[in-house]
């Protein structure tokens, strides 16, 4: 009976615990946020302000992607039309080319904002850690920090 | 026996004058010796090696002892608050463990999040 009970507590205990100790959904912002206020050590008034930079670039940064993506089908399309026909329109393929450069341009400026903002939100130690973070992440990705 | 406890005595050499009587030596004196056996000694003694034999031997034994103890309500609470605090440390090794894992994923996450080129890129490598 005592064992039973034990054993009931215990497992009560851990899944209590464990349910209020759940690890971040990395799916949302609110998680991702969660996290990094948690990793970086964020106070409240510095997590309320670099939510606010999120929330705020988030539609243009959201715009950007599925401009992003726009081009991606748009060049697979322009590929697939070069393999089948065997021609290239090369004024289509530079234009296309000068707008690619230019959302891309335009990604890594708000990203860059963005950072920027962020990381002038915190301590000069928690900004070491969050360039670390954002570097080590996407380490060939796009020069975020520089 | 009081004679064999007087012999065993350890004796020191001393003098009347440097040393104070030894209050032990006046209870020794007082020592009788022991009465009669009892005649319930021996039956007892047999009845107590009768009940040692029928204890039960091995896990059950060791099955009934824990049993013992857990009755007394001292050591049952014990138990579950040991019962307790071991599941809050597994809890909390899990939590540790997941969060570790989690900690790149939610790394990559947030740079997708913030960077419009990496989204496009994971978003077509995705299967």
């Amino acid at each position: 009976m005592i064992l039973f009970l034990g054993l009931a507590v215990g497992i009560a205990a851990h899944v209590v615990y464990f349910g209020l100790h759940r690890p971040y959904d990395p799916g949302t912002l609110d998680g991702q946020l969660a996290w990094m206020k948690s990793e970086l050590q964020l106070s409240d008034e510095q997590f309320q302000r670099i939510r606010e930079l999120h929330e705020a670039s988030s539609p243009r940064l959201r715009s950007l992607a599925s401009q992003v993506a726009q081009m991606q089908s748009e060049f697979a399309a322009f590929e697939n039309t070069r393999r089948n026909s065997d021609k290239v329109d090369f004024i289509e393929f530079a234009q296309f080319v000068e707008v690619r450069r230019n959302i891309s341009r335009q990604c890594l400026d708000s990203t860059r904002r963005l950072v920027m903002a962020a990381a002038g939100e915190m301590t000069p130690e928690q900004r070491r850690q969050y360039f670390g973070i954002v570097s080590a992440a996407a380490p060939e990705a796009s020069p975020l920090t520089n | 026996m009081a004679g064999v406890m007087r012999a065993a005595r350890p004796t020191l050499p001393r003098t009347a004058m440097s040393l104070p009587p030894d209050p032990l030596d006046r209870l020794l004196e007082r020592w009788d010796e022991p009465g009669r056996e009892s005649p319930d000694l021996s039956p007892e003694v047999w009845r107590r090696i009768n009940q040692d034999a029928r204890k039960p031997r091995g896990v059950t034994a060791w099955w009934a002892e824990i049993d013992a103890w857990l009755t007394r309500p001292p050591f049952a609470a014990l138990f579950v608050a040991c019962c307790a605090l071991l599941g809050l440390f597994l809890a909390e090794v899990r939590v540790n463990h997941q969060q570790r894992e989690q900690s790149a994923l939610l790394a990559r996450s947030y740079l997708q999040l913030i960077d419009p080129l990496l989204k496009a890129d994971a978003a077509a490598k995705a299967p």
